[in-house]
């Protein structure tokens, strides 16, 4: 037997209740942690091999290891997501290992090849900044205890990869030179589609649930502007330009181009003059899903079949 | 500890990161003290304490309480400082040796910082303070 309604857990999260057990939960709070802690551990699961096949493109074997460290918290922070999905009845095995490519919940911008070695840094720099605005909001504000006391490690550890990103940003900037225009490029496909991860406008956004259940803090919207308050400054100060500026009488940044809109993947180059598009047409091509999608889910499940066939069938450990 | 600061501060890089990770980014760079006007009575000395207000990329704690640092020298406006790392392939050595040099050359009577990194003896769990060791067991390190 449930120990509370929704309506009663609701209540008492906002009130700062911090759950400890799937006793506690509600069917409708535990379905939203799942969608949650699934998008959570699919993106740094997938980041580490689009990471890794760029990794090729380090400068030097300091930078090797810095590239692969990186790489190896990645995986570590997955592991933890699926460690506590574990918990709430889901079986990482099924997760991990039995999916196809399509089915997994990672943004679409880690579906996109990173091609060389300012891509890498870049990002490190947009996505991981990314991914610690929405982890450090979940660290702020969730409800769920034992999420909240994983999150202090990982959030750690991604201000290590947010440093590499500026680090070796401003490096490649002050070089000049094609350095500076590798970067540049970077930039000008990395900036619009780390704004398009933050997803749906509030104004249109359907009710997800994650706030009433305190999963959360801050809205689509508020996330979007917390990231770009950084990285628009990061841009300027190292004269990138960046599709988006301060607006004082809004007191907000504003983006310089319709959002969202048509990006061609091909030659990853967005495409503005086309206009604005539907979100149903964001959607559309998040389900499709991006060009590297299947190369590294498969790199992520492939040896597991081989190894567990030379050990006769069993399971690898 | 609650943690503040989630909505953006316009303008600044680190906007929008909490407190506790802006610090832990920066090696510690908005809490180290402002640099002393003349040269103090005795510099090796405050070499070592400008030392002891740089974190680590990695742990929360500072180099000195890490035990990374294996000697300190102060001689005619060069500070020597003699420092391991916890791996010969660390990768933070490079934000190491970054965060030392800009927190010993904002002192006005530090004009060069001479970087000596030593392997032997190797560093160990060991060599962590008694601070540093309260600081990690706080944080739910054990070592």
């Amino acid at each position: 037997m449930r120990q509370f309604t929704d309506e009663e857990l609701k209540e008492k999260v906002q009130g700062g209740y911090i759950v400890e057990s799937v006793d506690e939960m509600t069917d409708g709070y535990r379905k939203a942690l799942v969608v949650q802690l699934t998008v959570q551990a699919d993106t740094e699961l997938m980041s580490a091999p689009a990471y890794w096949m760029a990794a090729r493109h380090a400068p030097s074997t300091n930078t090797q290891v810095s590239a692969h460290a990186i790489i190896q918290d990645e995986l570590a922070h997955a592991n933890i997501a699926y460690r506590l999905l574990e918990d709430l009845g889901e079986s990482k095995e099924h997760l991990v290992y039995g999916r196809q490519p399509h089915e997994f919940k990672h943004p679409y911008g880690f579906d996109q090849p990173l091609e060389n070695w300012a891509e890498l840094v870049v990002a490190n720099g947009f996505f991981d900044r990314a991914g610690i605005t929405l982890l450090s909001d979940v660290y702020q504000n969730t409800s769920y205890g034992p999420l909240k006391r994983a999150l202090v490690k990982v959030d750690m550890e991604e201000t290590f990869h947010l440093r590499h990103g500026e680090v070796w940003m401003r490096r490649l900037a002050k070089a000049g030179g094609e350095a500076r225009e590798m970067l540049q490029r970077a930039v000008d496909w990395m900036f619009p589609m780390t704004v398009e991860w933050f997803g749906l406008p509030d104004a249109m956004k359907r009710h997800s649930g994650q706030l009433d259940y305190r999963l959360k803090g801050l809205t689509n919207d508020q996330l979007r502007q917390v990231w770009m308050s950084s990285t628009v400054p990061l841009c300027e100060q190292l004269e990138l330009k960046a599709p988006a500026h301060w607006d004082a009488e809004r007191d907000a940044y504003v983006l310089d181009y319709p959002f969202p809109c048509r990006y061609d993947e091909e030659v990853k180059r967005w495409l503005f003059e086309e206009g604005e598009i539907s979100w149903d047409d964001v959607f559309e091509r998040w389900k499709a899903r991006g060009p590297m999608n299947e190369t590294y889910v498969e790199s992520v499940q492939r040896s597991r079949s081989d190894v567990a066939r030379w050990l006769g069938g069993g399971a690898a450990a | 500890m609650a943690t503040t600061a989630t909505l953006p501060v316009t303008g600044r890089v680190d906007a929008g990161l909490p407190v506790h990770l802006a610090t832990h980014k920066s090696g510690g760079r908005d809490r180290w003290s402002p640099p002393l006007a003349e040269l103090p009575g005795d510099p090796t000395a405050a070499v070592e304490a400008a030392l002891n207000e740089v974190l680590d990329p990695e742990i929360p704690i500072s180099l000195v309480e890490l035990g990374l640092v294996y000697a300190v020298a102060w001689e005619a406006g060069v500070a020597r400082v003699d420092l391991t790392y916890t791996a010969t392939a660390c990768p933070c050595m490079e934000f190491i040796r970054e965060d030392v040099t800009d927190r010993l050359e904002r002192e006005p009577w530090i004009d060069r910082v001479e970087l000596v990194e030593v392997w032997s003896p190797p560093w160990t769990t060991d060599r962590i303070t008694a601070a540093g060791r309260a600081k990690l067991r706080h944080l739910g390190v054990s070592t």
